[in-house]
């Protein structure tokens, strides 16, 4: 599927700055090449001669939920398409604009505008990130888990677009369990302020539809969220994260879901590496570079708390994978690992060809949420499925496979397969092949009863051709919640396969 | 500035050209790679030869890059929690309690059978 750009004409771009100008400062508008270039950038792979296809017309920095309703409002008017942008991090494109229009850069609403140490929340602009909020929260002894790959540069409101996963999951929930609340922008520029009940502080209420999980992960169709209030934690006392090596996958896989099951209540998560990640790790990570040859699977757990929670809970997960032929890899490796995984977007990128030179090479991430029972058979279809890539070209190189639990009782894994792509060299028909295998790995994650995305969403080509078969039913209200909030279909328009809302009711588009 | 690390630490140690660009005699460590300074690892240059070429650093930078590394992850580790539980401490600790108390007597730790 190739979504061909629908650009407005230079004097129509002209128009829509006039009438921004009503709304916003000049300082606000950016119209400059490099403005929008730069706002066209994500780090998922693509071919590089069609980036113009994704370029804004313009780029608006709004200060508040008012500044962005009014131009949304003005965009809905106009019927120009506006695309909401946090942080940019995000690996299935929602804040790419397919058909042009405003990007809507929340970054100035950065402000944390109140910290209540009582009900322990934190208000904030959603154009914070997580790692600037905790520096303040620190001085308070606070701490807000929300600990995506990203987490130096992702933003409070990109992950509610996302519906985001923490790498802490199992032990504080992930971004819809930690956003208690949030002002949402609507496609039509009213303001909603939508959470559990209509408190802003509540946890749990069961008063009305649950609407906070609609507004949450809609990659930016539904409209944007502006303020957000967040569930606070105390910082940790302790962290412990020992990594184990194995000398064969079957010990590591049973060792990790052994751990998950435990019930450790410090367990923020464990992570199985699988044979290929271990050698890619072996070849370029100079942690592993001198492993001994029959380290060929690495499983490694993760906990916070106190101290004299986090020792004796520690203990246990030690014996467990010492009953399952564990070897401790140290604690250099097991505490530099660890941290570094918090910051994996920092990590310069590098691939082989299959003669073994060096070449540059851009990630790929392809997700799923597996259970984990299934678990060895999806890696093993999904290796086969990027084997057949890198048989046909050298664009193509396999770095292996993560699977990290989904939740605290071990029950399903976030399944991610990395791939090096070198994008110079990801022409046309490299890029149709890569877009067939995704689709591919996606059919086997559904064949298996997963879900084609835990975490990064599922709107990239590829995929998103198998999401109605996913929901059933369930696309088809997609469809209909759509057409209600956004009669224009200006929010986003191009993302998951929505624009069929309008064309079965005779839209414009 | 009295000079008790070694004139490899002194903020006066004169920059000399040569002394930079010689790093210590690289040591196979791998089929892939090589090293040089402790800790420091790199591709074998045979495997960069056409599509990416090897850059030259001066030593000064090799090292500035790997203190740094190790400064983020330090200041990751604080920013996460308060301490770092050792693992090796704990499996000491593990092992000296099943060497007293061999595993077939202790505790059970595994799940019940499913």
């Amino acid at each position: 599927m190739t979504i061909a750009p629908e650009r407005l004409s230079v004097q129509r771009v002209a128009d829509v700055v006039s009438a921004l100008r009503s709304v916003l400062r000049d300082d606000q508008i950016l119209t400059s090449k490099p403005d929008r270039y730069n706002r066209a950038r994500v780090p998922a792979p693509f071919p590089v001669h069609r980036w113009a296809e994704r370029v804004p017309d313009l780029a608006v920095l709004p200060e508040s939920t008012e500044d962005v309703a009014a131009v949304v409002r003005l965009a809905n008017d106009l019927r120009v398409p506006v695309v909401p942008r946090d942080g940019g991090t995000g690996l299935t494109d929602g804040a790419v604009p397919l058909r042009g229009g405003i990007v809507v850069d929340v970054k100035r609403m950065n402000k944390i505008h109140e910290l209540d140490l009582d009900n322990r929340t934190v208000t904030v602009g959603t154009g914070i990130s997580m790692l600037k909020l905790n520096e303040q929260l620190a001085r308070h002894g606070l701490f807000y888990p929300d600990d995506p790959a990203s987490y130096p540069c992702s933003l409070v409101g990109g992950r509610i677009g996302t519906s985001g996963w923490s790498l802490i999951g199992s032990r504080y929930g992930h971004t819809r369990d930690l956003v208690l609340s949030f002002d949402h922008v609507l496609p039509t520029g009213e303001i909603m302020h939508v959470g559990d009940g209509i408190g802003r502080k509540i946890t749990k209420s069961s008063s009305g539809y649950q609407l906070k999980h609609l507004f949450m992960g809609h990659q930016g169709t539904l409209g944007i969220a502006t303020r957000a209030t967040l569930k606070l934690f105390p910082k940790p006392e302790a962290e412990l994260s020992p990594f184990w090596a194995f000398d064969n996958y079957d010990d590591a896989y049973a060792c990790v879901g052994a751990l998950a099951r435990a019930g450790v209540a410090t367990f923020a998560g464990a992570v199985l590496f699988d044979e290929y990640k271990v050698a890619y790790l072996r070849r370029d990570d100079e942690a592993y570079i001198p492993q001994p040859g029959d380290v060929r699977a690495l499983v490694c757990a993760a906990m916070y708390g106190y101290e004299d929670e986090v020792r004796p809970a520690g203990k246990r997960l030690f014996r467990i994978a010492k009953e399952h032929r564990a070897r401790y890899l140290g604690d250099e490796i097991s505490e530099g690992d660890w941290a570094a995984r918090h910051d994996r977007y920092a990590t310069p990128l590098h691939g082989r060809t299959k003669a073994g030179q060096v070449v540059p090479m851009s990630w790929h991430c392809e997700d799923a949420a597996i259970n984990y029972t299934n678990l060895p058979a999806v890696t093993r279809e999904w290796h086969a499925i990027v084997a057949d890539l890198r048989r046909k070209t050298d664009v193509f190189d396999d770095w292996g496979m993560f699977a990290y639990t989904n939740s605290v009782t071990g029950a399903d894994y976030l399944t991610e397969i990395d791939v090096g792509i070198w994008e110079q060299h990801l022409d046309d028909a490299a890029w149709e092949l890569w877009v067939k295998a995704k689709r591919d790995l996606a059919a086997v994650s559904l064949r298996y009863d997963g879900s084609i995305s835990a975490c990064h969403g599922s709107c990239r080509e590829g995929e998103v051709d198998l999401v109605p078969e996913e929901l059933g039913r369930g696309f088809q209200v997609m469809l209909d919640l759509k057409r209600t909030l956004d009669p224009n279909n200006i929010m986003n328009p191009g993302k998951y396969l929505l624009d069929r809302a309008y064309a079965e009711n005779g839209g414009d588009r | 500035m009295k000079d008790v690390d070694g004139p490899e630490h002194s903020p006066s140690y004169p920059y000399r050209y040569a002394e930079q660009y010689s790093p210590p005699e690289p040591a196979r460590v791998s089929d892939v790679a090589i090293t040089t300074f402790e800790h420091v690892y790199e591709v074998d240059p045979r495997l960069m030869q056409r599509w990416v070429l090897q850059q030259t650093f001066p030593n000064w930078d090799s090292l500035r890059i790997m203190a740094s590394r190790q400064d983020h992850l330090d200041w990751m580790h604080r920013h996460f929690a308060n301490t770092v539980v050792n693992g090796s401490v704990l499996l000491a600790e593990v092992e000296a309690e099943d060497e007293a108390n061999p595993p077939s007597t202790a505790a059970p730790q595994q799940e019940a059978p499913r």
